[in-house]
C-alpha cells in the first residue's frame, strides 16, 4: 500500500503503540492484561509498519532471524525460570520457595516469577505475531504473486 | 539438591525444551540437532524407568507444581497405570524417532525438516503430560497441545492429500475439544473444583442438589474423546490423515496418539466419577456397543482397499475397538487385556507401518496389488511385515495373542459371550486381508518387475527390534501382566 | 412455567448453548471452509461465555486487588483466568486452520468442500 497518508499516520502512531503493548506487559500482574494481550499489542505494530510500507522496512524493524530467537529464547526464558526453582530445591516453577524477591502488593516490580514469566511471554508473543505474518507473506511471494 | 523427587515435571521440561530449541539448533547447528532430539527422548525414558521403579517401592505418589497443594496449584499424580502408559509412550515414540531420520529426507523439503523435530517433542511431550496430570484444565490445555501438533505432523509434507486430510482432522477435532470444555464447565459449574480427587470427593453432594449437570457432562466427555480417539460413528477422519501423512507420523498417530485418548478416558470415567454414580451411567453398553461396531466395521472396511497405507489406517480403527472393549466390559481381567492391547498394537502398527515406509522409500509403490515378488528384495521388511500381520491375527508366540485371549476371559467371566465370537470372527477377517499380501510377497512366480532402491541400515534396525519386542511380548507377558492387574486392581 | 422462569433468571447460560449450537451446525453442515473457521471460532467462544458467567456473583467488585483490601465481596477470578489460556488456544487454533486454507485455495483452487471432495475422487 503506498498511500501517503497511511504511512504518515503509521509512523506517528507505532512507537505509541510500542509504548501501551510494554504497558500491558510490565503491569500483567497489578491489572487486567499480561504477555498475551500486550505481545499482541506490540506485534500488531510491527505488522502495521510492514503492511502501511513496504516488507524491507519492516524487516529493518526486527527481521526474520530475530524474529525466529527471539520466539525460541521466549519459550526457553520460560522453561528455565521453572528450572530455577528445581535447582534451588523446590518444585518445578516455585515462586516464593525458590527465592524470588516478592516485594510490596501493588508496586511494579513485585510477585517474583510473575513477573518474569510475563515479561518472557511478551516477548514471544510478540515475535510469534511477527514470524507468522512474514511466513504468510514470503509464502505468497515463493509461490507468484497473490491471487 | 534432590533432583529424583523433580522427574515428573522434568520429563515434560526436558521434552518441551528440546521442542523450543529444535529450530535454533536446526537453523545455527544443524547436524546437532538430530543427536540433540535423540539424547532428550533416551534421557526422559530413563527418568520414566526410575520413575517405575520408585512407584513399585513407594507406591502411589503425587508431585505439586511450585509446590502449591491442590486447589491452588497444578498436581501431577504417579501411580502405577499412569506410569505405565508414560512408558509406553516414551519408549514407543524414541524407537520410531530413530526410524525417521532417515526416512524424513526424502519425504520432508529439507528447510521444514528442523520443524518436524519441534512438532514430535510436543506431540511426545504432552501426551506425557496427559498420562501423568491430575488437573481437567491442565488436561484440557495438553489436549489441545496434542491436537495441533498432530495436525501440523501430517500437514507437514505439504501435498495435495496431505493438507486436506489434515484440515478435517482439525476441525473435528476442534468439535471434540469444544465439546470437551464444554463438560469441564458442567463439572466446574456443581462442584467448584478442577483436580480429580477433589471433584470425586465433591460430586456425590453436587448431584443431589443439580442431578442432569452429570449426564451432560459424562455424554460430552464420551463424544469428545471417541472422536479424538476414533470410536466407531466418530472416525471419519482417521483413514485420509494416517494413509497421506509421512510414514513416521502415520506410526506416531496410529500408535499412540489415539491411544492417549483412550487412556484418558478411562482415567476419567474411573479416578474422576466415584463409583457408585459411574454405575447409574450406562458408559459400559454404549462403549461395548461401539466398539465392537467399530471392530467388525473396520476390518470390513480394510479388506475392500487398494492402497496399502489406508488399509493399515482402517485396520487402525478396528484395533482401538478391542481397547475400548476391554474398557466397556469392566472386568479387572478384560481392563487388563485392553491395556496389554495398548502396548502391543503401538508396536506392532507403527512397524507394519515402518515397513510400508521403507517399501516406499526403496520402490516408490504404495498399491496392495503391485507388492506381487517384493519377499525376494526386500526379504528383511517382509519378515517384520509378516510377524507383525501375525500379531494382529493373533498368531500363538506373537503379542496380539495375549491381549485377545484376556479379552476373551474377560467377556466370558462376566457372562457375556457374543463378544468373544466378536473377537474370533475379527480375528478371522484380519487374516483375510493380510495374509494375501504375504502370500504374494514371498511365494509369487514372476520376478518383482520395479526398481529397488537399497535402503540404508539405519532403517532396518527399528524393525529387528520390533520383531524381537513382539516375540517378547508374546512369550515373557507374564511380568507385564502381573503389573498391570496390580495396577487396575488399585482402581476398583 | 416454572421452567420458563429458571430459563430467564440463567439467560447467561442459554445465550451460551445456543451461541454453541449454531456453531457447531455451522462447523458440520456449512461446505465453505471459511465458514467451519469462524463456526469454530464461535463454539469456543461460547463455552468462554459460559465459564465467565459461572464465575459472576452479584454484588461482587472486580478482582483486582490494591493495596489497602477493603472490599468484602469480590467476582471469582479463576474462571476468568482460565479461560484467557483457552483464547489464547482457540486463536493458534484459528490461526493454523486458516494457514492451512490458505495452501489448500493454492493447491485446489476453491475453498468449497464439495468441490475439492470432486476434485479428490477424480484423481
Amino acid at each position: 500500500m503506498e498511500d501517503q497518508i497511511v504511512r504518515i499516520t503509521s509512523r506517528l502512531v507505532a512507537p505509541f503503540i510500542q509504548v501501551y503493548g510494554i504497558y500491558v506487559i510490565l503491569h500483567g500482574h497489578l491489572s487486567p492484561g499480561g504477555g498475551f494481550s500486550g505481545g499482541a499489542i506490540f506485534g500488531a505494530s510491527l505488522v502495521l509498519v510492514a503492511l502501511s510500507f513496504n516488507l524491507e522496512v519492516g524487516a529493518k524493524q526486527i527481521s526474520h532471524d530475530t524474529a525466529s530467537v527471539l520466539e525460541s529464547g521466549g519459550a526457553l526464558g520460560f522453561v528455565i525460570t521453572g528450572l530455577v526453582g528445581v535447582a534451588v530445591g523446590a518444585n518445578f516453577l516455585a515462586n516464593r520457595s525458590a527465592g524470588f524477591p516478592l516485594g510490596e502488593v501493588g508496586e511494579l516490580f513485585s510477585a517474583g516469577a510473575i513477573f518474569i514469566i510475563t515479561a518472557f511471554l511478551g516477548v514471544k508473543v510478540a515475535s510469534t505475531i511477527v514470524t507468522l505474518f512474514y511466513n504468510i507473506i514470503e509464502g505468497e511471494e515463493k509461490s507468484g504473486n497473490a491471487h | 539438591m534432590e533432583l529424583t523427587n523433580h522427574f515428573p515435571a522434568l520429563i515434560m521440561a526436558v521434552l518441551l525444551g528440546i521442542s523450543f530449541l529444535s529450530p535454533i539448533l536446526y537453523r545455527w547447528a544443524r547436524k546437532a540437532s538430530a543427536p540433540a532430539l535423540i539424547a532428550s527422548l533416551s534421557l526422559a525414558l530413563v527418568m520414566a524407568i526410575y520413575l517405575l521403579f520408585q512407584v513399585l517401592q513407594v507406591g502411589e505418589f503425587t508431585y505439586y507444581m511450585g509446590g502449591w497443594p491442590p486447589p491452588y496449584g497444578i498436581e501431577f499424580r504417579l501411580d502405577l497405570i499412569r506410569v505405565y502408559m508414560l512408558l509406553v509412550v516414551l519408549a514407543v515414540s524414541l524407537w520410531i524417532m530413530v526410524y525417521a531420520l532417515k526416512d524424513l529426507e526424502h519425504e520432508l523439503k529439507t528447510e521444514v525438516m528442523g520443524w518436524y523435530y519441534t512438532l514430535y517433542a510436543l506431540v511426545v511431550g504432552s501426551m506425557a503430560g496427559i498420562a501423568l496430570t491430575n488437573d481437567l484444565f491442565n488436561l484440557f490445555v495438553l489436549m489441545e497441545i496434542c491436537a495441533i501438533s498432530a495436525c501440523a505432523i501430517i500437514s507437514v509434507k505439504e501435498d495435495r492429500a496431505c493438507l486436506e486430510a489434515s484440515f478435517k482432522y482439525l476441525i473435528l477435532s476442534a468439535m471434540g475439544t469444544g465439546c470437551f470444555l464444554l463438560g469441564v464447565a458442567m463439572i466446574y459449574m456443581v462442584t467448584g473444583q478442577m483436580n480429580y480427587d477433589l471433584v470425586n470427593a465433591a460430586l456425590p453432594e453436587a448431584v443431589e442438589l443439580y442431578p442432569n449437570n452429570m449426564f451432560a457432562a459424562s455424554a460430552l466427555f464420551i463424544v469428545a474423546f471417541g472422536t479424538k480417539a476414533a470410536l466407531f460413528p466418530l472416525h471419519v477422519w482417521l483413514p485420509d490423515a494416517h494413509a497421506s501423512a509421512p510414514s513416521p507420523s502415520s506410526a506416531m498417530l496410529s500408535g499412540l496418539v489415539i491411544k492417549i485418548y483412550a487412556f484418558a478416558l478411562f482415567i476419567m470415567f474411573y479416578q474422576l466419577f466415584p463409583r457408585p454414580l459411574l454405575e447409574s451411567i450406562p458408559l459400559n453398553e454404549i462403549l461395548l456397543w461401539l466398539a465392537s461396531m467399530g471392530i467388525m466395521f473396520g476390518s470390513i472396511f480394510a479388506m475392500v482397499q487398494v492402497d496399502l497405507k489406508k488399509m493399515l489406517a482402517y485396520s487402525s480403527i478396528g484395533q482401538i475397538g478391542y481397547v475400548f472393549l476391554g474398557i466397556g466390559l469392566d472386568d479387572t481381567i478384560a481392563i487388563t487385556g485392553g491395556f496389554y492391547h495398548l502396548l502391543v498394537h503401538a508396536i506392532m502398527k507403527s512397524m507394519l507401518f515402518m515397513c510400508a515406509g521403507v517399501i516406499i522409500y526403496s520402490t516408490g509403490i504404495r498399491q496392495i496389488k503391485q507388492l506381487g515378488g517384493i519377499g525376494q528384495v526386500l526379504p528383511i521388511t517382509m519378515f517384520a511385515f509378516t510377524i507383525g500381520s501375525a500379531s494382529m491375527i493373533g498368531i500363538p508366540g506373537t503379542g496380539g495373542l495375549i491381549s485377545k485371549w484376556y479379552l476373551a476371559l474377560g467377556a466370558l467371566e462376566i457372562g457375556r459371550p457374543i463378544f468373544v465370537v466378536i473377537i474370533l470372527a475379527s480375528s478371522l477377517l484380519n487374516a483375510v486381508y493380510y495374509m494375501p499380501i504375504i502370500v504374494n510377497a514371498f511365494m509369487q512366480q514372476e520376478q518383482f518387475e520395479y526398481q529397488v532402491k537399497p535402503v540404508p541400515r539405519q532403517m532396518l534396525i527399528p524393525l529387528f527390534v520390533g520383531v524381537a519386542a513382539l516375540v517378547f511380548l508374546g512369550v515373557f507377558s507374564r511380568p507385564f501382566i502381573v503389573l498391570l492387574e496390580n495396577a487396575v486392581q488399585l482402581l476398583f | 412455567m416454572e421452567m420458563l422462569i429458571k430459563i430467564a433468571h440463567n439467560y447467561y447460560y442459554m445465550v451460551a448453548i445456543l451461541l454453541f449450537i449454531i456453531g457447531m451446525h455451522t462447523m458440520l453442515t456449512h461446505s465453505n471452509l471459511i465458514k467451519k473457521v469462524i463456526a469454530m471460532n464461535i463454539m469456543d467462544t461460547s463455552v468462554f461465555l459460559l465459564f465467565v458467567a459461572i464465575g459472576y456473583t452479584s454484588g461482587g467488585a472486580a478482582p483486582i486487588l490494591t493495596a489497602p483490601a477493603n472490599e468484602v465481596l469480590y467476582v471469582n477470578p479463576l474462571p476468568g483466568s482460565l479461560m484467557l489460556t483457552g483464547i489464547v488456544v482457540a486463536v493458534s487454533i484459528t490461526a493454523y486452520a486458516l494457514s492451512l486454507v490458505v495452501k489448500i485455495y493454492r493447491y485446489y483452487g476453491t475453498v468449497d468442500y464439495d468441490e475439492i471432495c470432486l476434485i479428490r475422487s477424480q484423481e
